[in-house]
């Protein structure tokens, strides 16, 4: 079985170890005092180039290559700590800013002195009150023990860490939605680019970084970028000549919530599989794994098909899935998968900013068509289209015959594709909140249809055993570009 | 003609721990729009809700329109522009939190209290008659390893049943 190998998380239940005192006896801050007397700038941006730490907020940029875009003679620069946590199913977060809050300024304390910047902001989410709570108290004694504030030990260097609570908007999490937020304005998204790395928080260079990005900065810098990249797998890509390393180096806080035995966070290494990940979190409770959320409520789901996927950056984006936030929701074989969309479909018409019109008016459109199907409603009426799957070449694409279909799915589908199409992955709004709402709409529609056709059907819901309720591998499309074949393991 | 639209029977002000809190705030900066959040957070703490005195009061301190003001508080669900119960129930109701059953939770409060579940609009129709509750549903509340939870004020409550939920409420006063 996979150990939990815990770098972040190691102190998380010493007790007290939100005071300075005791997290100075775990060696707290000395992993910046070690970085601010031995290296330069420059020396921190290159190696965290190097070590491969990719954003855990959601996307994986990789933090190095955002950090290099920031240009170094605009000031003043800005940081914007993400902790505004409201993916459903993603709650690490939440610990280190209850438990541990001087880890993550130890974190911004480094990534200030790399990128030169004096202000820092953490935008904390408006439930938070225990986090801010906690927070504050340990912004407070870093002030007054002189690891924040001026020439902070005699280095020179100057920091302000303000915390900023956002007021229970999910599209602030976003992170131009952030800095409209932090300006005081509603948390609409803006057109990138700009990007905020050039022109973000007040118009200034901004980095924007979530909490667990952060918290892995002290240790990687006194470990040592050998010792990080140890961690994980790495992966090749030979598109590129020379073939282009692609790191999923690190640990990454798996949340686990759900229909397992012991849901919680767990710290383990990038890329275990998600079979191995149900394991470590007590296995599955009731009988068989029906389906798995991999990355937050937004990522396409996973069948039990697809249980040996692994969970990192990289396979879960050739899996036409996507690691994002790291939550992961398991559902056992109890479970209608119209009923659990149409919860996520509700969240989402609750959540879009209402901004760009596709979203707006679209996310609505989506739930009504789930909620009637779920209320035994659905239209009864079909309509004929063009079928694809596997053609005479071997290859996916309209094979000349027709289907029928219920009305409403391929309602539902076109609907869905027209906030953002999930086949040619171009969305129609501004941010890639269009995305998170259509992937999982089609793709618990195309991997769960029996399901749906039956609620149809019947009027009512019915919940069909799992082998029934799952299209299988061969006549879906979001399976058929599971391998790209350029990709290997070195 | 009086130049205001809005005729404000109560204005509304910072007490003086409020103030002092504010003249901080104010400071961490370049400019004072940046500083709504926290301030619409304080006031709705003093005053129970963001009134039209409120918005005025805070559009005055951060100089700018009224209509700015106006423009955040309808945008962030955790603003509320109509009075509310002393207490204010959030149960989660997102997908970890739907697996474990928080429709129970919810069922529970609302036979409790006879009271539907308010929505941002209307909240009256969530809020009881004596003015002590109001109930919410709300989005994922990130603790979905101990779902189902529900906030009350400031304070999670995790790993709910109904017979817990009651215990909770019971013991408010």
């Amino acid at each position: 079985m996979v150990q939990e190998r815990r770098i972040l998380y190691e102190h998380l239940d010493v007790p007290d170890i939100n005071t300075f005192d005791v997290f100075r006896q775990y060696d707290g801050y000395k992993h910046f005092e070690m970085t601010i007397k031995e290296y330069k700038p420059e020396e921190i941006c290159d190696m965290v180039m190097q070590s491969g730490l990719k954003g855990r907020g959601g996307a994986g940029f990789s933090t190095g290559l955002k950090w290099s875009f920031v240009p170094r003679d605009i000031e003043p620069r800005y940081l914007c700590c993400n902790a505004d946590e409201s993916e459903p199913g993603t709650f690490s977060n939440r610990y280190v800013l209850e438990k541990n809050p001087h880890l993550l300024i130890e974190g911004i304390l480094i990534c200030c002195y790399a990128m030169g910047i004096n202000t820092a902001y953490i935008y904390i989410r408006g439930e938070f009150t225990l986090g801010k709570r906690m927070l504050d108290a340990a912004l407070n004694e870093a002030y007054q023990h002189g690891y924040l504030g001026k020439n902070i030990l005699g280095s020179g260097f100057d920091l302000d860490v303000y915390s900023h609570p956002g007021a229970g908007a999910y599209i602030c999490g976003e992170e131009t939605g952030l800095i409209e937020s932090l300006e005081g304005k509603r948390g609409q998204p803006r057109v990138k680019p700009p990007f905020p790395a050039v022109e973000g928080l007040f118009h200034k260079p901004t980095v924007v970084q979530n909490v667990e990005t952060l918290c892995n900065l002290p240790f990687l810098m006194g470990r040592g970028v050998e010792w990080y990249t140890s961690i994980g797998r790495t992966y090749g890509d030979t598109r590129f000549n020379p073939p282009q390393s692609d790191p999923n180096t690190g640990t990454k806080l798996y949340c686990i919530s759900g229909d397992v035995n012991k849901p919680g966070v767990y710290e383990l290494d990038l890329g275990l599989t998600a079979e191995e990940l149900i394991e470590v979190a007590g296995g599955v409770k009731g009988e068989r794994v029906k389906a798995v959320i991999p990355g937050g409520s937004s990522a396409p789901i996973l069948t039990h098909y697809e249980l040996e996927c692994r969970l990192d950056f990289t396979s879960l984006t050739l899996w036409k899935s996507m690691l994002g936030s790291g939550g992961i929701i398991v559902m056992n074989e109890t479970r209608n998968i119209v009923d659990c969309l149409l919860n996520i479909m509700k969240f989402y018409a609750h959540e879009s900013c209402g901004q760009c019109t596709p979203c707006r008016w679209g996310t609505p459109w989506v739930r009504d068509i789930v909620q009637r199907i779920v209320d035994g409603e659905g239209r009864q009426t079909t309509i004929q289209r063009p079928k694809f799957g596997i053609t005479a070449s071997g290859r996916w694409g309209d094979t000349g015959e027709m289907e029928e279909v219920y009305e409403d799915l391929d309602l539902l589908e076109s609907v869905a594709n027209n906030i953002a199409n999930v086949d040619t992955m171009t969305w129609n709004t501004i941010c890639v909140f269009g995305i998170a709402v259509s992937w999982p709409a089609v793709s618990y529609l195309r991997k769960f249809r029996p399901e749906f056709e039956a609620a149809i059907r019947d009027g009512e819901l019915v919940t069909l055993p799992i082998e029934e309720a799952t299209v299988p591998p061969e006549e879906n499309y979001a399976y058929q570009q599971r391998i790209v074949p350029g990709l290997f393991e070195p | 003609m009086s130049d205001k639209l809005i005729e404000i029977e109560t204005p509304f002000q910072f007490s003086a721990e409020n103030q002092r809190e504010f003249d901080q705030l104010i400071q961490r900066y370049p400019v004072k729009e940046a500083a709504m959040l926290p301030t619409l957070h304080l006031a709705q703490r003093q005053a129970g809700y963001i009134s039209p005195a409120v918005m005025e009061y805070v559009a005055e301190l951060l100089e700018l329109p009224v209509m700015k003001v106006k423009d955040v508080v309808t945008f962030y669900p955790m603003f509320f522009e109509e009075p509310v119960g002393k207490y204010v129930i959030r149960v989660c109701y997102t997908l970890p939190c739907a697996l474990r059953d928080c429709k129970l939770v919810l069922e529970h409060i609302k036979q409790k209290f006879n009271i539907d579940v308010a929505s941002e609009t209307d909240l009256a129709k969530g809020t009881t008659p004596d003015g002590k509750f109001t109930l919410l549903k709300s989005e994922c509340l990130a603790s979905c390893d101990v779902a189902p939870v529900v906030m009350v004020n400031d304070d999670l409550h995790k790993n709910l049943t109904p017979q817990k939920m009651d215990e909770i409420l019971d013991s408010l006063e």
